[in-house]
């Protein structure tokens, strides 16, 4: 599935929804919840950040390949590879911790694999994860 | 998400129902305001109907936490579901928050 969506202001829960109800999704409640938690993380980011300067596109995807399910996000936003935020250090106090920062890392603790790739100036981000 | 707050004296029982996500962190910030008052509170949160939490509930609690350790309180989650508890766990938040 490979859905274009244009423009995305204030569109986070129909973006969501559109990949929730793929037919690549998979059944098992523990495992859709995970898998929304993240897809709600990248979107939220998307559509609050990417386009700084009015407004613009997301495409998202899904794709079953061997045992894992693939979910693809491309806009053509600020570049920005969120693989390259630092982790946040999760043994502090909760004074040190500081408030934010936890959205991308839940996806990668979470997924098993994500991919990044800024090509023809589109950020190119992909969730990988066993579903079978 | 529902908020329901019972406050005797410095007590608060709090019960959580539904999701808290993006489109709802602004206002579950408005309705846990009174428990961001007061010394020493003693704040349980009941989860056991709280269906799911996104990086920003999450920022929500951190924040709670932060201010009931500055006014000397307790805070304590009850009830936690287990695909949310592993939320809290991955992001060491379980070790920050006490959760029975």
């Amino acid at each position: 599935m490979k859905v274009l969506i244009d423009p995305i202001a204030g569109k986070s829960a129909e973006i969501i929804e559109t990949l929730m109800s793929s037919s690549d999704m998979v059944d098992d409640p523990a495992l859709q919840f995970k898998l929304r938690l993240c897809i709600e993380e990248v979107v939220e980011n998307i559509v609050n950040y990417a386009y700084k300067e009015g407004d613009g596109y997301i495409e998202v995807g899904t794709e079953l390949k061997g045992d894992s399910l693939y979910i693809t996000f491309r806009d053509s936003g600020v570049p920005f590879n969120p693989l390259e935020k630092a982790d946040p250090d999760i043994t502090l106090s909760a004074e040190k911790r500081e408030v934010g920062g936890l959205g991308i890392f839940l996806c990668k603790q979470l997924m098993d694999r994500m991919e990044y790739e800024y090509r023809d100036g589109n950020n190119m981000l992909t969730m990988i994860k066993k579903v079978s | 998400m529902n908020v329901t707050i019972n406050r005797e004296e410095n007590r608060f029982n709090v019960v959580l129902q539904g999701r808290l996500d993006t489109t709802n962190a602004d206002q579950f910030q408005k309705d846990i305001q009174p428990l961001m008052e007061g010394d020493q509170p003693e704040i349980t949160l009941d989860c056991t109907d709280m269906e799911y939490t996104s990086s920003q509930g999450l920022r929500m609690f951190l924040m709670l936490q932060k201010s009931v350790n500055a006014r000397g309180g307790r805070m304590t989650m009850t009830g936690m579901k287990p695909q949310v508890k592993e939320v809290f766990d991955i992001t060491g938040f379980s070790n920050i928050i006490r959760i029975i």
